[in-house]
């Protein structure tokens, strides 16, 4: 089963980062079986510092899941597949303003009409405007030089053309893939982004007969303001103050025009707002992960469900109004163990296990295995540099340690992930999902897992024994027929299942 | 601890029980009798008032830090490798001082014990100590060590328990392959 999601703007971008740790939560599947999930990035502010933050996600993922290979049973064992980055602007001839974008001389000899039309609908300061950063939360800037979009000619060329060959791949292989947009309606890239790419994705299947393919959306509705202002010298930049605007206009077009754009929405906002810091777009833009995000991404899950296509759009609400607990996550159960897994997993292995494994560097193989009985499953323990005894490799292969700085890097965007919505919640809210200074990296070999994750989620184990050594005992005393892959892949796969596991595999 | 770590202890200390008090007994008066006794040694006396005392010793020494060890490393919740070998000298202190002390004992009972209570532990000997050979105290310091091996250093490395498991020194080779 393929689903292709497509994030617009900055919001979008970070549901793309959430989606991609969802992947890795395992929590993409349909029927059980993880799904090939394609993602596509849609943002005209390549300076985005939510655009690399996506990347990176993405990024470490699949490079992680390359040097895993088939050795992980477990652990990343969904496929990822990038189609890239691609900007609306990309096809303007290098041109950075609406002006620019439509060249007014020209408008004026052929079409004065539309001259004037243009000079109402934009006042000058839109007009000029630098696109490099984005739309500026200005939905008609957006929705303008969207409208010049012909999917058509990009699916002969360009970055849309290997998704969208993709999907009609998929769709004619007898499945009934997904595409799913993510997108703010009060900015100003999701808001004009996502309606009109939805449409134009319809239009686009209709044409080429695809009719099985499913066009969902995740639409956030406000969840942060701004703390701080813009300089006086800004120029066009979003305003918090027009966020609702934005939001009621997006609302009002979905209601009266929403299925031709989508066949599913679910709309996700809060009404306790996360500060940022005020930005104009770009490097300075660095919002942290929200939990908004989080349920906008557990949108797409639904979507995969059989039952899920009864009703047009969904809506989220909470049982206590200042905290959020696992059960107010949609299928609080399943999402809660998966997040949970990768939680733990994450802290114990950058926190611990990879400490472990770069002391493991400095001291002869003996000496480490007598301190860390656990590694003999997966390790040579003679310490060889190379070759192999019994299939295990030596734990200083530059093979292995290349799959150990892989993983590194990844559970490391991950923690980070969690650590940031589960912090961001906004003044006066609270959730019960998290303990966000646990989540942070550090060098202290942390050893308890007890008060990671919290509230339902948590394993039942006692909180004193839920401990990284203890998950390096049960390791120890599993069976060799119980271990299936040996090296940094085995280990990552076996934590990975033991991170969440009461009586072991 | 396991059910066959915990098994395995159960069977070591009954060894060592059987061991001290009879194999070893029966091999001082049988295998090494030529060995032990020189001119004027009764070795039954010898036997009873100096060598067995000393290995009792010996042995509630060997299980009062078998006892130590594992109530350390049953509490320890040790955060990492490096603090599960920081055991290891602990160990080597602990199994120096008990050859050390087995020794000692040896010593004491044989020695030092009849020169404090100045008697003759030999009547009509005239001499205030038992006098062993010099094959019979290289016997003795052999055996000291290979009591030492046998209660402590076998239980521990069949029962250390959870992370310590491969603590003891020979362990790794040992058990490490497991």
């Amino acid at each position: 089963m393929s689903v292709f999601a497509i994030g617009v703007g900055g919001t979008g971008a970070k549901c793309l980062e959430a989606l991609t740790h969802l992947h890795t939560c395992g929590l993409l599947e349909q029927g059980g079986t993880s799904v090939r999930l394609g993602t596509f990035l849609v943002e005209p502010d390549q300076q985005s510092t939510l655009l690399a933050r996506a990347e990176t996600a993405i990024d470490r993922y699949q490079k992680m899941r390359r040097l895993l290979g088939s050795k992980a049973d477990h652990f990343a064992r969904g496929e990822l597949r990038h189609y890239g980055t691609w900007s609306p602007l990309s096809n303007s001839s290098g041109a950075i303003s609406l002006d620019q974008v439509f060249p007014k001389a020209i408008l004026r000899t052929r079409a004065s009409g539309l001259a004037a039309l243009f000079d109402c609908l934009f006042p000058p300061e839109e007009q000029a405007a630098d696109l490099e950063v984005g739309f500026r939360g200005r939905p008609p800037i957006g929705s303008a030089v969207m409208s010049r979009v012909s999917l058509t000619a990009e699916a002969k060329t360009g970055q849309w053309q290997q998704m969208l060959s993709d999907i009609e791949t998929a769709s004619g292989g007898g499945e009934t893939p997904v595409i799913h947009l993510f997108g703010s309606v009060f900015g100003g890239t999701g808001a004009s982004g996502v309606p009109t790419l939805g449409q134009m994705l319809k239009s686009w299947l209709k044409e080429q007969g695809l009719n099985k393919v499913k066009v969902n959306a995740s639409l956030l509705l406000p969840y942060f303001d701004f703390e701080g202002q813009a300089r006086e010298d800004t120029g066009v930049h979003a305003e918090a103050r027009n966020f609702q605007l934005n939001t009621d206009a997006a609302l009002q077009y979905l209601r009266s025009s929403g299925t031709s754009c989508f066949d599913q929405v679910y709309l996700v906002g809060s009404d306790i707002k996360a500060r940022y810091d005020f930005s104009i777009g770009g490097r300075s833009q660095a919002n942290g992960a929200h939990l908004v995000e989080l349920l906008a991404s557990l949108g797409m899950r639904h979507g995969l469900k059989a039952d899920s296509s009864s009703h047009y759009a969904h809506v989220l609400s909470r049982a206590v109004e200042n905290k959020i607990s696992w059960g107010d996550i949609p299928d609080s159960e399943v999402v809660g163990e998966g997040m949970a897994r990768a939680a733990r997993f994450g802290v114990a292995w950058l926190n611990n296990i990879s400490l472990e494994l770069d002391a493991a560097q400095s001291v002869p193989m003996p000496m480490f295995l007598s301190g860390a009985p656990w590694a003999h499953h997966f390790f040579q323990p003679s310490g060889q540099a190379s070759g192999t005894q019994a299939g295990r490799p030596s734990i200083r292969s530059s093979e292995e340690l290349s799959l150990k700085t892989a993983i590194d890097a990844y559970v490391e965007t991950l923690l980070q992930w969690l650590q940031q919505f589960s912090s961001n919640t906004g003044t006066g809210f609270s959730q019960e999902l998290f303990t966000p200074e646990l989540l942070e990296r550090n060098s202290n070999y942390e050893n308890a897992l007890g008060r990671v994750v919290r509230g339902s989620a948590r394993p039942s184990r006692d909180e004193q024994d839920d401990t990284v050594e203890a998950i390096k005992v049960q390791m120890d005393a599993l069976s060799h027929k119980k271990i299936s892959h040996n090296g940094m892949a085995g280990l990552a796969d076996t934590l990975w299942s033991l991170s969440y596991c009461d009586t072991g595999l | 601890m396991r059910s066959q770590q915990g098994t395995l202890l159960g069977l070591s200390f009954v060894a060592g029980l059987f061991w001290v008090f009879v194999v070893q007994k029966w091999m001082f008066l049988n295998v090494f009798s030529g060995v032990l006794a020189g001119p004027g040694l009764p070795l039954n006396d010898y036997l009873q008032l100096a060598n067995e005392p000393a290995f009792t010793m010996l042995w509630i020494s060997c299980i009062s830090a078998l006892m130590i060890w594992l109530w350390i490393t049953f509490r320890a919740r040790p955060r990492n490798g490096a603090e599960v070998r920081r055991m290891k000298p602990l160990w080597w202190t602990a199994a120096v001082i008990l050859v050390l002390l087995g020794w000692l004992y040896q010593l004491f009972f044989s020695i030092i014990i009849w020169q404090l209570q100045g008697q003759s532990p030999v009547q009509g000997s005239g001499m205030n100590f038992f006098l062993l050979p010099p094959g019979g105290w290289l016997l003795l310091t052999m055996m000291v060590m290979i009591n030492v091996t046998l209660l402590f250093w076998l239980p521990t490395l069949l029962a250390s328990p959870r992370t310590y498991r491969l603590v003891v020194p020979g362990a790794v080779k040992i058990l490490g392959g497991r």
